[in-house]
């Protein structure tokens, strides 16, 4: 087979033993004729090579010991958890580290004063009237936007900036959006759900950003509450534009 | 009953940080990540089938994880943070031929590759993960490996080159 086209890829491939036997055979045949050929398959297997030390240098066995606790607690848990056959514990009161201890408690602190809503919980400062907040979150204006908005965009509201952040499909075929609606005075994340309408399931309200804002948390609480409702992974692209299409209809 | 992975998810926490440090480039950040990523493993343990690579199935939770937190970053922002954001060179550990300048030029040669390439290469050469594991991980087909992989590895041999 002399008219075997050599790529890179098929030489790399060559250089980790990832090629099939007949091709392998080909290529090892080239390689004793082209010394062209057989220099760039040396450089593929040094560059792994030189990957790899950089790697192992950069392998520091010492995990730091709060993140080892942490992740020793989780696993104790979740073993107790399955042990005593319960179902799986609610995600909850994550992020042990310092860091992120901020939003999440005030967000905990906050729950004990949840107000359920319809179908779900308004969690948040307690600054603006429940229901209002609900209201514009619930606003025409912004449910429209959430049948059309692709992921990532934003569009500006009477009630607020509005971002739409992903897009999901739960086991029970309705269709979910997390985004944010921000206001002057405060931020709201939340979750709307749709089966002939949209509904907003979840709404974590958030004070007004501040300098010291740590962005991981708030996501935390969202996050949790999506997988609780076993959202998977979020649709994106054209699965997304079309699964839009079809709610409206 | 759940499948126990506790023990192997403390065995393999070193080489998750490392993974978390090549997709964020943040120490502390990396850590947040491999946090969640073990919460998220253990809430879906069950899904793991025993006698797979366990290591691959973690890469790729914590990098599905990872993608779900700059979809919020993005939302809030603060992507220029992250980017900006330095990361740490470890103790250079085996290999004694090579001396450390030349580790630590390779080492930036890695950084300046784009993120898509870094962590291909990260997963392949760093973890040594086969090109099928690797799009696994990763989402994509093999092809895509193939082409990104070939690219930052050629960039490298450029780079080591010309020093």
């Amino acid at each position: 087979m002399s008219e075997l086209h050599l790529t890179d890829e098929i030489l790399m491939a060559f250089a980790d033993g990832e090629l099939d036997e007949p091709v392998a055979a080909a290529v090892a045949r080239v390689m004793a004729q082209d010394p062209a050929v057989a220099r760039k398959i040396v450089e593929f297997q040094q560059s792994r090579r030189l990957t790899r030390s950089v790697f192992a240098s950069n392998l520091t066995p010492d995990v730091p010991s709060e993140l080892r606790a942490a992740i020793s607690a989780q696993i104790e848990a979740y073993e107790a958890a399955s042990a005593a056959g319960e179902k799986r514990q609610p995600v909850e009161a994550k992020s042990l580290w310092a860091r992120g201890a901020f939003p999440i408690q005030m967000a905990l602190a906050a729950s004990l004063a949840a107000v359920a809503v319809t179908a779900g919980y308004l969690i948040g400062q307690q600054s603006q009237p429940v229901a209002g907040r609900l209201a514009q979150l619930e606003d025409p204006r912004v449910l429209r936007e959430l049948s059309r908005l692709e992921s990532g965009r934003e569009a500006e509201l009477p009630v607020g900036r509005l971002r739409v952040i992903s897009t999901y499909r739960l086991p029970d075929q309705s269709l979910c959006r997390e985004f944010r609606l921000q206001s002057t005075s405060t931020a709201t994340g939340a979750v709307a759900c749709r089966t002939d309408e949209w509904t907003v399931t979840f709404a974590l309200a958030e004070p007004a950003k501040g300098a010291e804002y740590v962005p991981s948390s708030g996501g935390d609480l969202v996050e949790s509450y999506l997988g609780n409702l076993d959202a998977g992974n979020p649709l994106e692209g054209e699965a997304e534009v079309k699964a839009l299409a079809e709610s409206v209809r | 009953m759940a499948t126990a992975i506790g023990q192997e998810l403390v065995a393999l926490l070193p080489r998750l940080r490392r993974f978390a440090l090549v997709l964020c480039r943040s120490q502390p950040l990396a850590d947040d990540l491999v946090q969640g990523a073990c919460e998220r493993a253990l809430a879906k343990a069950n899904s793991w089938t025993p006698g797979t690579r366990f290591d691959a199935w973690m890469f790729r939770i914590l990098r599905n994880h990872w993608i779900d937190h700059l979809r919020r970053m993005k939302a809030e922002g603060m992507m220029e943070d992250v980017e900006s954001q330095t990361h740490l060179i470890g103790d250079p550990g085996e290999e004694p031929i090579m001396n450390r300048l030349a580790l630590a030029e390779v080492q930036r040669a890695i950084d300046s590759l784009p993120q898509e390439q870094r962590e291909v290469l990260a997963l392949v050469c760093g973890e040594d993960l086969t090109y099928r594991e690797a799009a696994e991980v990763l989402n994509i087909p093999v092809g895509t490996i193939m082409s990104r992989l070939a690219r930052a590895r050629k960039r490298l041999v450029e780079v080591t080159a010309a020093a």
